[in-house]
Order: structure tokens, then sequence, then C-alpha cells
């Protein structure tokens, strides 16, 4: 008695129950599929948005600035640095920081000020396609800026409108100046929707009375060398520097990004033990309904290993099913929302965990997102299997032949 | 047949069988003795609840007992371990219950071969000797069917070939005939009169029916979990 054929018939002997069985596994196979991609691509989405606009993936720092930042701690002399990191492969631009206060007819707000080079940053950077309302800077224009879009709010402003910056140049002396708004951004992370104003760095220089030096470079590695190698092949050059990695500078976010994995099993677990109390159920059915025949073949000399074997190969036939149907199933779904996404409508800028969400959402598919959740199927159906096996293997024929 | 010639196969010596339900103990054997020789052909009789079962299940290694012996073929089966019993009643004894015997998702081929595939061996010489058994009992042109697809008197004959395929040591029957009708019932005990006689299959049956009785060369009567009388004809 081949243990494979008498579990496919035996499989095929309750065509209603078992239809059932293998469209609930197929479909939580789906689901579990589409979603985890989903998932991953949303959190992947964020963290891409966050190293594209805001942080890169490593910046260099003179040393004492993270500690206290300060106008007069500044990188002396970056052109030989970005230089080398250019040639190197990774794409860097300074900037340079300052506070200040900017104020427009009725309102005023503390603000952050963002030198950039216009020319650089587009090559190190996405800011400059990020832009909600008006446009990007310019390096002919010098009097304009570009500012975060719930400061455009507070100072009730919009692209066209003039603001005064104020502040304390690095020379002592009071400074001010007209600006005038070119754009606003597109929600990008809380800090810079609330306090950003990126505006030319020769703009800087001159309300800063700052002609040297700079803050901050930006610099991005290349697709094919991890974080940490690049952070260190970076810190090699940047002697004397402070090097750090986006997830050193923002450790709660990469923290957060980084659980998602686990995230994304507490959902499948719910789903999944739906499905396990649906097996168990079913298989249960399936066991009780045969006591008397499995009384017959422990009488005739069976033994239990191949009537506990043989429940596991009839779930696992099921299993396998569900399987290939709900993968050739999820397929159109996952080219459907790696290849199109969802339209998030009006939920796109929304703030989540202090980042802005896309307005389209993709979902990634990789080899990890449809393992996961066929490992944790055929585990979680192997648990609920377990019991019944167990039941029949250990059945004795004298109760299962008085067994009604 | 000489007392001399009868080698015992089976033999039960002052078992007893107590189930327990709830707080009763029910005494379903009260000492019984049996010794069934190679070859016999046995009906055991008695009233419902007599123990007629209950014997058969412990001569089938199906039970244990609660006191006493049973010895099949010599070997004492309380000395046997779960897996020693297991591999006993593949090898050594057939079984054909009362109703229900087969696998139903197997042909009447799988079902009767079932015993001889489970002890391995060559697919060709099973085949050889199963198809030659079922049309022997009259199936000929019926193997590939399930058992939904034959009547209840070919149900047991496929039975009684599972049963005597692997050349057991005794057949053991609990009222095989009491599902079919009696033309049906005449023909079952015809063939198993057939295999005793010219195979020299011993069968022990349990059964009420008087005209199975009749065909008995041996009639074993339980009354109250002994033996009551044993008659031979
Ligand atoms: N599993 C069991 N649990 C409790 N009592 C049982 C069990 N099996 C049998 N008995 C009891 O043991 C006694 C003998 O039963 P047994 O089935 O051997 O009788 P029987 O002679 O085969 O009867 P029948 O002719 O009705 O088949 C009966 O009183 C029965 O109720
Ligand atoms: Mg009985």
């Amino acid at each position: 008695m081949n243990i494979f054929k008498m579990a496919w018939r035996n499989v095929w002997r309750n065509t209603r129950r078992t239809t059932v069985t293998i469209a609930a596994m197929t479909l939580a196979l789906m689901v579990e599929v589409l979603y985890s991609g989903l998932v991953l691509g949303y959190f992947q989405g964020l963290e891409d948005d966050l190293l594209d606009l805001e942080v890169g993936d490593v910046q260099i720092f003179a040393p004492d600035y993270l500690d206290t930042p300060s106008i007069y701690s500044a990188i002396q002399d970056p052109v030989p640095l970005l230089a080398t990191l250019n040639d190197m492969g990774y794409p860097a631009c300074p900037r340079l920081l300052g506070g200040a206060l900017a104020a427009a007819d009725e309102s005023s707000a503390g603000v952050a000020l963002r030198g950039v080079e216009v020319d650089l940053e587009k090559e190190v950077t996405l800011i400059d396609e990020n832009v909600a309302d008006g446009v990007w800077l310019d390096s002919a224009d010098k009097r304009g800026v570009v500012i975060g879009r719930r400061l455009a709010r507070t100072l009730a402003v919009e692209p066209g409108d003039e603001i005064v910056l104020l502040t304390q140049a690095a020379d002592g002396s009071i400074a001010h100046d007209l600006f005038r708004i070119r754009g606003v951004l597109l929600g990008i992370a809380d800090g810079t929707d609330r306090t950003a104003v990126y505006m030319n760095g020769e703009a800087f220089r001159e309300l800063m009375e700052f002609p040297e030096g700079v803050h901050q470079v930006i610099v991005r590695r290349p697709q094919d060398v991890d974080l940490k190698s690049a952070a260190q092949a970076i810190g090699q050059v940047a002697t004397g520097l402070d090097v750090k990695t986006w997830k050193e500078l923002m450790p709660l976010v990469a923290t957060m990004l980084e659980s998602t994995r686990g995230m994304i099993v507490i959902i499948f677990l719910v789903v999944y033990i739906a499905i396990a109390i649906l097996v168990l159920n079913a298989m249960l059915m399936a066991v009780f309904e045969r006591i008397r025949e499995f009384g017959i073949l422990k009488a005739i000399g069976v033994g239990p290993f191949y009537v506990f074997g043989l429940i596991l190969v009839e779930a696992g036939i099921q299993t396998l099913v569900a399987l290939f149907s709900g993968l050739v199933l999820a397929l159109p779904g996952m080219w459907y929302l790696s290849e199109v996404g969802i339209d998030v409508g009006s939920l796109g800028g929304m703030n989540v965990m202090g980042l802005a969400m896309r307005p389209v959402w993709n979902g990634i598919y990789t080899l990890d997102t449809v393992i996961v959740p066929i490992i944790l199927l055929v585990v979680i159906v192997f648990c609920a299997v377990l019991y019944p096996a167990l039941k029949a293997a250990l059945i004795r024929p004298v109760q299962a032949m008085h067994h009604r | 047949m000489d007392e001399a010639d009868v080698k015992s196969v089976v033999k039960l010596e002052q078992v007893t069988k107590v189930y327990r339900q709830g707080a009763v103990d029910v005494h379903a054997l009260r000492g019984l003795d049996l010794t069934v020789g190679k070859g016999e052909f046995v009906a055991i009789c008695g009233p419902s609840g007599s123990g007629k079962t209950t014997a058969l299940n412990l001569i089938g290694a199906l039970d244990r007992t609660t006191s006493g012996e049973v010895w099949l073929e010599g070997n004492n089966l309380n000395r046997l371990n779960r897996q020693q019993l297991s591999r006993l009643r593949r090898d050594r004894i057939g079984f054909v219950f009362q109703a229900y015997n087969l696998i139903p998702v197997l042909t009447a081929f799988e079902n009767a071969e079932a015993v001889l595939a489970l002890q391995g061996g060559s697919a060709a010489r099973r085949q050889e000797r199963v198809m030659a058994l079922l049309a022997e009992v009259g199936l000929k042109g019926m193997e590939h069917r399930r058992p939904h697809e034959l009547s209840g008197g070919q149900q047991q004959r496929v039975a009684i070939v599972r049963a005597i395929a692997a050349e057991p040591a005794v057949v053991l029957a609990d009222e095989p005939t009491a599902n079919v009708d009696s033309e049906t019932a005449d023909n079952l005990l015809e063939i198993m009169g057939r295999l005793n006689q010219e195979r020299g299959v011993t069968f022990i049956f349990s059964t009420h029916d008087s005209r199975v009785m009749d065909r008995a060369r041996r009639l074993v009567r339980m009354v109250d979990g002994r033996v009551a009388s044993d008659s031979k004809s």
C-alpha cells in the first residue's frame, strides 16, 4: 500500500471539505505574500525617501559639531575631500547649517538654514524633485529659498512671497535680509517640514558672514557596498572628521524600520492561526470518520508510523496544492502592486513615525517575501495536523471497531 | 480426525477478561479454556454477551487478557509487546470482521493484497497469488472495483482473500455472515469450507446463525464467558 497513493485518494474522498481547506490555505498564502511585499515596500519606501531626501547614507562633520552644533564647528577645507569621495564613486555634497528667525507679515518662526551647492546637491539627493509648490533653488537666484511645508503654513506664505531671515552672523553681528519663497517642499520628515529653509550656499555665506568651510557633507554609497563598509571607506579618507551612518544619526527610525520583519510575522501568525484551526478541524473530521478504517489497518498489522505518516502526507498534499495555487494566484497581484502600486491619494504625505508617506504605495517582492509565508504555512499546518495524526496512529483496533 | 494428529494452533487457558465500565466490572470471560488444532473449522456460538467477540479479540492479539494465558502456535501472547503483537497479527492471523472490512479507497485487488503488501516481497508474486485467490472466490473481473461497487457478500469474499492470502496460522471471523442474506451466507460458508478442506486453513468464527452452526465441523457453545459445550460432528 503506497502511502502517497493512499493519501492522495483519501484527500479526494470528501471533495468539498478538501476544496474548502485548500481554498482557505490558498487565500491565506496569497494574502500573506501580497501583504508582506506591501509592508516591506512601505517601509522600504520610507527608508528610501528618508535617505534620498534627508540624510543620505553617511554624513561627515567636524569632530565637535554633533555634540555642540555651532557655526564655528566646520570642516575647513572640504574641496579635496569632496573630490576624493567623488573619485571613489561616493557622490557627496556639502551643506552649511545655521539657525535663524524667519518672519513674514504677521508671523515668525525659528528655522534651520540649510545652505546647499545647488548643482552638486542634484548629484547626491533627490530633494530638488520633492517640491510641492513652486520650484527648487537656482544657482542664479541668490535671494530664492525653498521651505518646508509646515513652515509655509506657520508663516502663511506661498511661492512668490517674501520673508525676512534674522540671525546672528559668524562675526557676532546681527544679520538680516529679505528672501523670496521659490518653492514649498512636499512632506519629508517632521523636522524638515517644520523648520527647514533651503538656500543658496553663497547667500548663506553672505548672510552669515561665513566665507569658508562647511558644516556637513552628505555622502551616498554605491549600490553594491553595504552601509558599514561604506562608512569605513569614507572614514579612511575623512581623516580627523566625524563620520556617521544614517543609522547612527537616526537610531530610533533605523530600529523601527528594522523591526518591520517582526511586525509582518505577527500579522502572519494571526492569519495563519485561523488557518491552523480550520486545518485542525478538517483533519480531525477526516480522522474521526475513518476510525473504523484505522482500526482495520491496525488489526491487519499496519504500524502506528504508517498511519501517522498517512495523515501527514494527506495534509502535505493539500498544502502543496495550496502553495501552488496560492503562488500562481498571487503573481498578478505581485505584478500589479510592484509595478503600478496603490494610489493612496490624499493619504500621501501623511506623517507616519515622523516620515512622510509616498503618494503611491508599491509592494516589493523578493524571494524572502514569498519564502517566509510558505515556510510559516508549512510549519503551522504541520503543527495543526500533529494531534489528528497522533490520534489516528494510536487508535486501538478493539476500540476502533466499537466506534460507530 | 485422530486426536493425536491435532497440533494446537490456538490455546486458551483459564482466560478471564474484565471490562471496567464506569464503576462496574463487566466479566466478559470467566475462565475460558479452548484449544483449536491445525486445520480445524470451528464455530463459536452462544447468546449475545456470552463473550464470543471478546474471545476472538484475545486470540487475535487485539486485546490483552485480565488473567490466564493465550498461546498462538506456541507463543504466549502475554509475553509479547505491542510491536510484536502487530507483527504477529500481520504474519500469522487473518481477520474477517462483521462488516466494513475493506478500505474504501483501495480496489478489491489492493484490499486483498494489503497483508501481503505489508509483508513486502515481490509484487509479481503477490499479483499472481491474489488474482488466483480472487478468481477462486468468484471475483474474477471485479479486481479493480472499489468496495462501494461490490455487494456485501462480495466485500466479505475480498476480506476472506485478504485474510488467507498470507497463509496465516488461523483466520478469525467475527460473525462474518451477519450482514448478508442467507443465500450469500451459504455461499461464504461454502467458500470458507472449501478453503479449509483444500488448503487446510484453520478457521474460527463466531455466529448466531443456525445454518452456519450446521456447517461447522466443531461447535463451541459459550455461556457467561465459559465454554458450555464443545461438540464435533
Ligand atoms: N469494550 C467493552 N467495554 C465494556 N464492556 C464490554 C466491552 N466489550 C464487551 N463488553 C461486555 O463484555 C461482554 C461480552 O461481550 P462480547 O462482545 O464478547 O459478547 P458477544 O458474545 O460477542 O455478544 P454478541 O453476540 O452480541 O456479539 C458483554 O457483556 C459486553 O457488554
Ligand atoms: Mg460479538
